[in-house]
């Protein structure tokens, strides 16, 4: 299951925040979502999954004739 | 000296945000507007013109108003008295205010994502997990 851990540090009210579980470029989704509320990050690390490709099963139509 | 400072190393995009942050810390009989003049208590205080302004005295704020100043980008800059920054909520308004405004920031990410939320303390860190 997807999800996204933030820390927020007490002492300066600074907060990190790690995106787990989503792979490709969906997860910078994820990211612009939060940036639109806090602005651009002061530091932004991509992880491995960043850059997996997400499996896609190519969809297959059965044609019949009638 | 007394005088107003803007601190432009502290930004908040969201408005309404904000202003439930705010009033979470404690601030209250919080002005919103354009153009809003934050008052003039020393002589040294400089005309500030901003667009949410907390009244002195709300917080420990004893010098002045605390305001914020909507910028070009459209982030809300807090403006406050030098001397006040190490006395309005015993010198922790910045970080209060941002850890505020940080957890609704989640609790919105979490609701636009229609994710659950968890949350835990450990040793002065707030730990937000949203699974969605």
């Amino acid at each position: 299951m997807p999800e996204i851990d933030f820390t927020i540090d007490e002492q300066t009210g600074e907060m990190e925040m790690k995106v787990e579980g989503v792979q490709g470029p969906q997860c910078a989704d994820v990211a612009k979502l939060v940036t639109e509320l806090l602005g651009a990050p002061e530091i932004e690390e991509k992880t491995e999954e960043f850059y997996t490709r997400p499996h896609v099963k190519p969809q297959v139509q059965n044609k019949r004739k009638a | 000296m007394s005088k107003y400072m803007t601190f432009p190393e502290v930004a908040f995009k969201d408005r309404d945000l904000l202003i439930a942050a705010l009033e979470e810390i404690g601030c209250s009989y919080i002005r919103q507007g354009t153009g809003l003049e934050m008052g003039r208590y020393y002589s040294e205080q400089l005309e500030q013109k901003v667009a949410i302004v907390v009244p002195r005295g709300a917080i420990g704020n004893n010098y002045g108003d605390i305001g914020f100043e909507l910028t070009e980008s459209g982030e809300y800059r807090p403006v406050m008295d030098d001397l006040d920054r190490s006395r309005a909520l015993n010198g922790r308004f910045i970080p209060k205010l941002r850890a505020a405004y940080n957890e609704r920031v989640i609790a919105k990410v979490a609701a636009r994502l229609r994710g659950t939320t968890q949350r835990a303390v450990e040793g002065g860190v707030v730990k937000i997990k949203v699974r969605f």
